[in-house]
C-alpha cells in the first residue's frame, strides 16, 4: 500500500497544528461556530445527536495492520471502545470530545492517516473495489489512479467550498463493486486495445441517492490517465462555478447534470478543458511519468508464493467432519476468487446476527484482526462498502485455520451477501439527521431470519436500511431498501424494492404506504415468502423481483398492515440534509 | 472601509497595508461614481456597472489615472464578458472577487480564471465575507490582497500563509511538491 515520503508526511502533520489553533480559536470565543463548522467537518468532525462523530478517511478502503491497531486505541483511549466502518469505506467514532481531536488527528498523522475532507462541501474519499489488485475479473489495479488523486484532491484550494460534497469511486474490473453509478464522478478505468494497453478513463457524472437518486451519465470516454487532473479541474470548475447553492436540497452535481443534460454538461467540461488543456498547451496538471512510478511502486504485487491453486474437497478436508458443513458455509459465502493460483480473499462479517450494530467493530476485534492481517495477509485489510472487512491475500491451504481463528473473535458468520448482511447507517440512535432508527430495525430483522439453513437457501439479497432520505446506507441500491419517514413525529418505514448495485445498477422502487416499527420483520416475512413461492429455478431475488414486478410482493406486505391508504406513498424527501 | 488590508504578492512576503481601494457596492446610482472617503480616489465598480458606463466621458477619464477597478459578484460570469475584461486589463490597476458568505467558494474559480485564463498580472483583491481561515486557499488560487471582514484579527491572518510548506497540486501560486524540485 501507499506509503508517505516526506511530503505527505508533512501535509498531515501540518493539518493538525492547523486544526489545533482553529479549535483554540472556537474554544476561546474568538471563531464563532457557524465559521468553524465547515473547517471542523472538513477534519472530520461532525456534531451528531449524543457526542461528536470523528470520520476518520481510509483511503479507497485500504488499511494496514498498524493502522488498525492505531484506530483501535483511539476507540479505547477517546471513545467508547468501538468504531464503525461505513458504506463510503471510512471508520467512524461516535463519542468524541472537540477538545481531543487535534491529539488524536496527530495520533491517527503518526501512522499516515487523517481525517481530511471526509465531511464538509468539498472532495470527499474516493472509493473503489476493496478487492483492488487481487479480484480475478480485473482489467487494471484501480489504487494508483486512487492514490494520484487523492493527492490531488486533497487541501485542493479552488475546490475548498463547493456547492456540495463531491464523491469519487473508481473502478478497474469487469464487475463493479463501487457503486460507480450513484457517485458524482465515477471513473471507469480501462486497457487502451489501440494503444498498446495504456490506461484510460470513462468518466460518469452526476450520479447521487438521496432524495433524487439516480443513476450517472457517461460524459466522457477514453481520456488517458495522465489528462485526469485538467478534465477533472474543468469539471470541478463547471460544477463549483454553476452547482445551485440557493437550496441545499438542490445543489449536487447531479442536479446540475440533470439541468443542464448530460451532454450539455460534457460540453461545458469540454468547453472548460480545451483552455487548460490542448495541443498547444499541456496543462502542468496532468500526471506524469514520474508521479506515476512514485505512487505505483507501493502497489506491486506483494511476495506470493508460487503455489498450486488448492481443490474446494482438499480446503474442505482440513475441517473435522462436526465442522465440514459450517466450514464449507464460510467457504461459500466469505472466501473469494484471487488472481493468483494458491490464494483466496476473506470477508470477515461485522454482521452477527442482532448483536451489534452492522458494520462496527470493537477495540478487541480490532486488533485481532490485525494480527490476522500481519499473519495471513501480508499485514493488509480493506474496508468494504457493505461495510465488512477483507483479508485479501489469504493462502488456500491456510483458510481453515483463519477461519477457526475468525470464528474466535466473532466475524465468520457465513452470511456475506445474504439477507442478514445488512447495510445500516447509524440512524436515529445517533445521527441527528434522522427520522428514524436503523439498527433496531436491522437487528429485528436479522434475529426473525437467524436460521442459516433457510438464508442459504434464498441465497443472494441485499437489504440496505437508511434512517432518513439522505440514504446513507444506501437503501435505493438494495434488492430490499428500508427508509426511515417522519411520520407524525412516530418511526414509520418506507420499504424499496428492486433496487441493485454493480453493473447492472438500478434503484429501487417505493411500494406503498410507510408502516411502523414493529410490523417490518412481519413485512420482510411476507417478502421473502413471496419470493420463495414464486420463483422459479434457480433464480435470485432481484430476478424474480424484476420477473413479476411489484404486485404480488405489495399484496403480501400489505395483507395486515396498519396503514394501508396512508398518504405516505410517495417517496419520503422528508429531513434535514446530510 | 478597512484601513488595512494584507497584501502578498506572488513571489514575495504577505504584509499588512494601508488600504487605498474603496468598494463602491453600486447602490444610489445616480449616474456616477458617489464621493468617496476623504483623502481617497480609487475605486472598484461592480463589474455589472461597468459594463453599462465605461463608455462615459468622466469614466474613462478617471480609469485612465488608474483609479478605477473592477469587483466581480460570485454570480458574475466573467467569461460571457471575456473581451470587456480584456479591455480592463489596460485599465485597472486592481479587480476584486466578492465572496457573499465566506463558505461560498464561487469567487476561488473566477481568481483562478482570472489568472489563467485572462492571464491577469494585476491585482486580485479578495472582499467581502473574508476571514482568516479562507485567506491560504484564497492566496494560491489567484488572489494577491485581501480585505477582510472588519473583526477578523490581521496578525493571526497573515500566519496562515505560513501554515503548510507543501502542496499537492498546482495553482496559481504553487505547484505540487513532488513535481517543484524538477
Amino acid at each position: 500500500m501507499y506509503k508517505y515520503d516526506h511530503i505527505d508526511q508533512t501535509l498531515v502533520d501540518q493539518r493538525v497544528i492547523q486544526f489545533r489553533d482553529q479549535v483554540e480559536r472556537r474554544l476561546n470565543g474568538t471563531l464563532a461556530e457557524e465559521e468553524f463548522r465547515p473547517l471542523r467537518l472538513q477534519n472530520g468532525l461532525y456534531h451528531q445527536r449524543h457526542a461528536y462523530m470523528l470520520r476518520v478517511a481510509i483511503p479507497y478502503g485500504l488499511l494496514s495492520a498498524k493502522q488498525l491497531r492505531t484506530l483501535a486505541f483511539i476507540a479505547d483511549k477517546y471513545d467508547r471502545g468501538y468504531g464503525h466502518f461505513t458504506t463510503r469505506q471510512n471508520i467512524q467514532f461516535n463519542w468524541i470530545e472537540l477538545e481531543q481531536t487535534p491529539d488524536i488527528l496527530a495520533e491517527l498523522a503518526k501512522v499516515e492517516m487523517h481525517a481530511i475532507q471526509t465531511s464538509g462541501n468539498c472532495i470527499r474519499n474516493i472509493t473503489s473495489d476493496a478487492f483492488a489488485g487481487v479480484a480475478a475479473d480485473e482489467y487494471i489495479d484501480p489504487r494508483p489512479v486512487c492514490e494520484l488523486l487523492r493527492q490531488w484532491s486533497t487541501l485542493h484550494p479552488e475546490f475548498a467550498h463547493l456547492p456540495r460534497k463531491f464523491k469519487f469511486a473508481i473502478n478497474g474490473a469487469k464487475e463493479d463493486r463501487t457503486v460507480l453509478l450513484c457517485h458524482d464522478v465515477g471513473i471507469e478505468l480501462k486497457k487502451n486495445p489501440n494503444n498498446n494497453g495504456e490506461l484510460i478513463a470513462d468518466i460518469y457524472a452526476g450520479g447521487g441517492m438521496g432524495r433524487t437518486p439516480i443513476l450517472g451519465s457517461l460524459i466522457k470516454q477514453g481520456l488517458p490517465w495522465q489528462v485526469l487532473p485538467s478534465y477533472l479541474t474543468a469539471l470541478l470548475r463547471v460544477y463549483n462555478r454553476f452547482g445551485r447553492r440557493d437550496n441545499l436540497y438542490k445543489a449536487r452535481i447531479k442536479i446540475l447534470v440533470k439541468a443542464l443534460g448530460p451532454e450539455e454538461f460534457a460540453r461545458q467540461v469540454e468547453g472548460e478543458w480545451v483552455h487548460l488543456h490542448n495541443e498547444v498547451k499541456q496543462s502542468k496538471n496532468n500526471f506524469t511519468k514520474s508521479e506515476w512510478e512514485r505512487v505505483a511502486k507501493h502497489f506491486t504485487k506483494p511476495a506470493y508464493q508460487q503455489l498450486n491453486a488448492i481443490s474446494d474437497e482438499t480446503i474442505l478436508a482440513a475441517a473435522t467432519e462436526a465442522e465440514r458443513n459450517a466450514f464449507a458455509r464460510w467457504l461459500k459465502r466469505n472466501v473469494k476468487s484471487h488472481q493468483v493460483p494458491g490464494y483466496a480473499s476473506v470477508i470477515l462479517s461485522l454482521k452477527p446476527h442482532g448483536t451489534v450494530a452492522p458494520g462496527d467493530a470493537t477495540s478487541a476485534q480490532m486488533n485481532a484482526i490485525a494480527d490476522l492481517a500481519d499473519q495471513y495477509s501480508f499485514g493488509e485489510l480493506r474496508v468494504t462498502h457493505e461495510q465488512n472487512l477483507v483479508l485479501a491475500d489469504v493462502k488456500q491451504s491456510k483458510l481453515f485455520e483463519l477461519w477457526q481463528a475468525a470464528k474466535q473473535q466473532h466475524v465468520a458468520l457465513p452470511n456475506i451477501g445474504l439477507l442478514t448482511d445488512i447495510i445500516a447507517c447509524p440512524g436515529g440512535d445517533f445521527c441527528s439527521l434522522a427520522n428514524a432508527k436503523s439498527l433496531p430495525i436491522a437487528k429485528a430483522i436479522q434475529e426473525r431470519f437467524d436460521d442459516l439453513d433457510y438464508l442459504f437457501d434464498l441465497g443472494d439479497i441485499s437489504l440496505n436500511i437508511s434512517g432518513c432520505i439522505n440514504s446513507c446506507g444506501h437503501h435505493h441500491l438494495g434488492n430490499i431498501g428500508v427508509l426511515g419517514v417522519d411520520k407524525d413525529g412516530e418511526e414509520w418505514y418506507q420499504i424499496t424494492l428492486g433496487g441493485e448495485q454493480g453493473n447492472d445498477a438500478s434503484i429501487g422502487k417505493v411500494i406503498g404506504p410507510s408502516f411502523y416499527a414493529n410490523e417490518i420483520a412481519d413485512v420482510m416475512t411476507s417478502l421473502i415468502n413471496t419470493y420463495i413461492e414464486q420463483r422459479t429455478s434457480n433464480e435470485s431475488f432481484i430476478e424474480t423481483y424484476r420477473r413479476l414486478g411489484v404486485a404480488p410482493f405489495k399484496e403480501a406486505a400489505y395483507k395486515n398492515a396498519l396503514n394501508k391508504n396512508d398518504k405516505h406513498s410517495e417517496e419520503s424527501k422528508k429531513g434535514a440534509i446530510a | 472601509m478597512n484601513k488595512h488590508i494584507i497584501y502578498f504578492p506572488k513571489d514575495g512576503k504577505p504584509a499588512v497595508i494601508n488600504n487605498e481601494w474603496q468598494i463602491w457596492d453600486g447602490e444610489c446610482d445616480e449616474g456616477g461614481i458617489p464621493d468617496l472617503e476623504h483623502g481617497l480616489h480609487k475605486v472598484l465598480v461592480p463589474f455589472h456597472w461597468w459594463i453599462t458606463h465605461c463608455k462615459n466621458a468622466d469614466i474613462i477619464q478617471r480609469a485612465n489615472q488608474g483609479d478605477i477597478g473592477v469587483w466581480f459578484a460570485a454570480d458574475d460570469d466573467i467569461l460571457k464578458h471575456a473581451d470587456i475584461i480584456e479591455q480592463g486589463k489596460k485599465l485597472w490597476p486592481v479587480v476584486g472577487a466578492h465572496f457573499p458568505i465566506f463558505r461560498d467558494g464561487r469567487s476561488f474559480s473566477t481568481a483562478a480564471l482570472l489568472r489563467d485564463r485572462f492571464e491577469w498580472q494585476g491585482e486580485v483583491r479578495a472582499i467581502g465575507d473574508v476571514l482568516i481561515d479562507q485567506l491560504l486557499q484564497g492566496a494560491r488560487v489567484g488572489f494577491d490582497a485581501f480585505e477582510l471582514r472588519p473583526d477578523q484579527n490581521l496578525d493571526i491572518g497573515l500566519k496562515q500563509f505560513d501554515l503548510f510548506s507543501v502542496t499537492t497540486q498546482n495553482s496559481w501560486r504553487d505547484t505540487r511538491s513532488s513535481q517543484a524540485a524538477i
